[in-house]
């Protein structure tokens, strides 16, 4: 008996449309996956978008609007299987960088001043999670096109997806690079999530973490040894706090709160 | 009243829509909406290191990622005396060429030709044009290849920094890329051909201002110090405020842009309209071909001018190799200063962008940026009002929906640096009444009255006003009366021109615009030369509206007609309380 091909929307909240362009990006498979899989809705690369019941949505982008927000509840709702992708969707982003609410407010005067918006009200970035049950994160800046494939695969196949718990460390240590904290170079691998293939130790950058944190970080070590390798507080916080949104907020909330 | 709207916008990047409302047979309304949300980069950059800031800003968008790179790097360098060495400039360049192709192949082949032979989208396209849809993700596929060979990864490669790249190129990368980009050359002709020869529709066409970099070596180019319009004036990039006047508009978080009180357009369309001359080989051959009048005033040819550009990046990869191949990988280059300002301006795949930095001792102190789709919104707006307005006069109602969204593709628009929607809707009867309430809760309204006296419905406006006054209104003036030392000057109060109008609507049918559309619209421009006279500015003129009565004759000698007088009528009663 032929099986059905499973229903999957690709949807883009705010944020810099990098994955739904890494899926476009998969030139040599984005004919294939169109084939293997029914692709109700892809905004960036079709106009006969059908909203109906579907399989697996996979979502991108931060909500930052109350139509972001309108839009994930009803994706939810159509969707048996949500699947976050990229780092805005799984732990806000750059985006989401403002953690403090107030904070987040008084940036928003100062680029749009007093301006009334009439077509949706703004509202503070937050991932996915903060609204819905997520079921799966592809972490990324933008995602990785193999490990998307990878994932959409075993989801097709009725699998969950088996991704990186270790850090980009890991990864670089397979690339056999040289350590760049060693050479007093304040690198984020340690803390954040494997998956880019150590992409920027690998081109003697530090990794900067835009893949959020990883599943086993642990910031209070690398807080403490960034500290005694003489690196400067605020700038650790500043560079932990610069991609990983939400997903740092406990952690620098309680470093802040705490006497220098 | 009706409205069309396309509320998702597909095939193009990032989320927004446009909203057009038809009265009758005026098109009384056109937004071009830009979903996104708002995500404050400007000020996630403060307090930043220059290094930080070039983590954080190629993050704005996703397909010109390596051209916000690009501006940023090029301002900050300016800010911090940093002189880049000659290698670094030459991969810098490839790397863009390399995004050029990516994003010009992407648009031409997989957004916008499907719309040209009517499919929606390229894989059903594929279907009957395979050579076209496989010639266009190969092409693509090379421009990834490039960028992710210089910048570390497809999307947000961190590889290009201040002064250097992390990690050069080796030789044998740079040879496979020259090597390919001349085995492309056949693809690129062909590409060129089918683009510019499509039969581009006549609907919009108008024409505009065009502005784009001016690359100081004389030669075509995407980036340089300054700018050129395509009315001959350069402007210095680090007075891009000058050409930018950024403003804000209440129905999308994106900025709008207006030169001298007018939209303009960048993209490839300005560069070839600025800059075609200067193309060489067979880019140059090919723009002689098929270069006419025409891509002056039709956004459509956006697209044609987009394959000349995918031409002209094969021809000039080679040349930027074959040079970079004969200089040694340089050594980093140190900070001149710690504290400055610097403007970078590059030509991103959609058009102009502008980084702009002040650098206090290492930290960023004040970011703007301004992105393309930002400046091109208003002439979005501008000629998907025409493409509705001139459709809606010949009765082809049906076709604004289409049209619409293939001026707005046209444009390339790249939606998350700031749309998927088009809706045309219809006012609801007497829609009119609500907005003057709405404008006249906004300050007490100034009005003018324009027309002909003895000239039946044509004194309209002027019996209007002088009825207005009877009311005891005191803000009423009549167009005579007006002169330099006697004019509304108040600014902040909304300004109305009463006048009869020919919308070729039944008589008495009251229609309020804003005027910069009765500007835009051809069958009612004429109009306008009643106001030139008049001491107002031209963006006080912009920002006021026309209340316009259809006249049932314009007879010389006639009484204004009971249609019109019912309908004069109607205004006061509005107004009255």
């Amino acid at each position: 008996m032929k099986k059905d091909k499973l229903k999957i929307g690709i949807y883009e909240l705010t944020g810099c449309a990098g994955d739904a362009l890494l899926i476009l990006d998969c030139e040599d498979e984005i004919i294939n996956i169109f084939h293997a899989a029914d692709i109700q809705s892809f905004l960036m690369a079709k106009s006969d978008n059908i909203d109906g019941a579907l399989d697996v949505a996979l979502v991108e982008g931060s909500v930052s609007t109350e139509k972001d927000l309108k839009e994930l509840l009803d994706i939810r709702k159509r969707a048996k299987v949500l699947v976050a992708i990229g780092l805005c969707a799984s732990v806000g982003g750059n985006q989401a960088a403002f953690l403090n609410p107030r904070e987040w407010e008084e940036n928003l005067k100062k680029v749009y001043g007093r301006t009334e918006m009439t077509h949706t009200k703004p509202l503070h970035s937050k991932p996915l999670n903060a609204y819905v049950k997520v079921d799966y994160y592809l972490p990324g800046c933008p995602i990785d096109r193999e490990q998307f494939l990878s994932t959409l695969t075993r989801l097709l196949d009725g699998h969950p997806p088996e991704l990186h718990r270790f850090p980009v460390c890991v990864e670089c240590k397979w690339r056999e690079n040289d350590c760049l904290l060693n050479r007093g170079i304040l690198c984020l691998g340690p803390l954040t999530a494997a998956g880019c293939r150590a992409v920027c130790p690998s081109h003697n950058l530090p990794c900067v973490g835009c893949w959020g944190p990883a599943e086993e970080a642990n910031h209070t070590a690398e807080y403490q040894l960034l500290l005694d390798k003489g690196f400067d507080r605020e700038m650790i916080l500043r560079k932990m706090s610069t991609f990983s949104g939400t997903g740092i907020a406990d952690f620098a909330a309680r470093i802040r709160g705490e006497k220098k | 009243m009706k409205t069309i709207s396309i509320s998702h916008l597909a095939r193009v990047e990032g989320a927004g829509g446009v909203t057009a409302t038809i009265d009758g047979q005026v098109v009384t309304d056109v937004k071009f909406i830009i979903n996104e949300g708002p995500r404050l980069f400007e000020r996630l950059t403060i307090g930043k290191t220059p290094e930080e800031d070039l983590n954080i800003v190629p993050r704005i968008c996703a397909i010109c990622t390596l051209s916000h790179r690009f501006a940023a790097l090029r301002a900050l360098e300016k800010a911090l005396a940093i002189k880049e060495p000659a290698k670094v400039s030459l991969l810098r360049e490839l790397m863009h060429l390399g995004e050029m192709i990516e994003s010009h192949s992407l648009h031409v082949y997989l957004l916008a030709l499907p719309d040209y032979l009517g499919y929606p989208n390229a894989i059903a396209m594929a279907s009957k044009y395979g050579f076209e849809a496989k010639v266009g993700l190969e092409m693509k596929q090379f421009g990834n290849h490039i960028m992710k060979t210089l910048s570390g990864r497809f999307v947000h490669g961190e590889n290009p920094v201040l002064g250097a790249f992390g990690r050069y190129p080796t030789r044998d990368e740079l040879v496979f890329i020259k090597n390919r980009a001349v085995q492309f050359l056949p693809f690129a002709l062909r590409t060129v051909q089918l683009m510019c020869e499509l039969p581009y529709p006549e609907i919009p066409e108008s024409d505009t201002l065009f502005i784009c970099c001016h690359p100081a070596n004389g030669q075509f180019g995407f980036m340089g110090d300054k700018v050129i319009l395509s009315n001959g004036e350069l402007i210095d990039a680090q007075e891009y405020k000058k050409v930018t006047n950024e403003f804000i508009v209440s129905h999308s978080y994106c900025k709008r842009s207006q030169y001298d009180g007018k939209p303009y357009s960048v993209g490839a369309l300005a560069r070839i309209n600025n800059l075609g001359e200067r193309l060489e080989g067979e880019a140059g051959r090919a723009f002689k071909k098929y270069y006419n009048a025409r891509w002056k005033r039709n956004p459509l040819f956006n697209n044609a001018a987009q394959a000349l550009e995918i031409l002209y990046s094969f021809e000039r990869i080679p040349q930027v190799i074959e040079e970079a191949l004969n200089m040694p990988d340089p050594e980093p280059v140190a900070w001149g200063r710690d504290t400055g300002k610097g403007v970078g301006a590059v030509e991103a795949p959609r058009g102009l962008l502008f980084h702009a930095y002040d650098i206090s001792a290492g930290r960023i102190a004040h970011t703007d940026i301004v992105t393309p789709t930002a400046q091109n919104a208003e002439d979005i707006e501008r000629y998907c009002f025409i493409a509705a307005q001139t459709l809606l006069k010949k009765g082809e109602e049906d076709k604004i929906k289409d049209r619409m969204d293939l001026v707005i593709r046209a444009f390339d628009p790249c939606i998350s640096c700031s749309a998927h929607m088009v809706q045309v809707k219809q006012a609801p009867n007497g829609d009119w009444k609500n907005r003057l309430k709405e404008l006249a809760s906004g300050g007490d309204v100034v009005f003018v009255g324009l027309g002909r006296e003895d000239r039946s419905d044509d004194a309209a406006g002027l019996e209007l006003a002088r009825l207005l006054r009877e009311r005891g209104s005191k803000d009423v003036w009549l167009a005579e009366e007006l002169s330099g030392d006697s004019a509304p000057t108040d600014g902040a109060r909304p300004l109305v021109f009463l006048d009869a109008v020919d919308f070729g609507e039944k008589p008495g049918k009251i229609c309020l615009l804003p005027m910069r559309y009765v500007l835009w619209n051809s069958s009612l421009s004429h109009r306008l030369a009643a106001l030139t006279g008049l001491p107002l500015d031209s963006k006080r003129l912009l920002e006021a509206h026309l209340l316009g009565i259809q006249p049932a004759s314009i007879a010389q000698g006639d009484p204004i007609s009971a249609e019109v007088r019912e309908a004069l009528n109607g205004v006061l009663e509005i107004l009255g309380n």
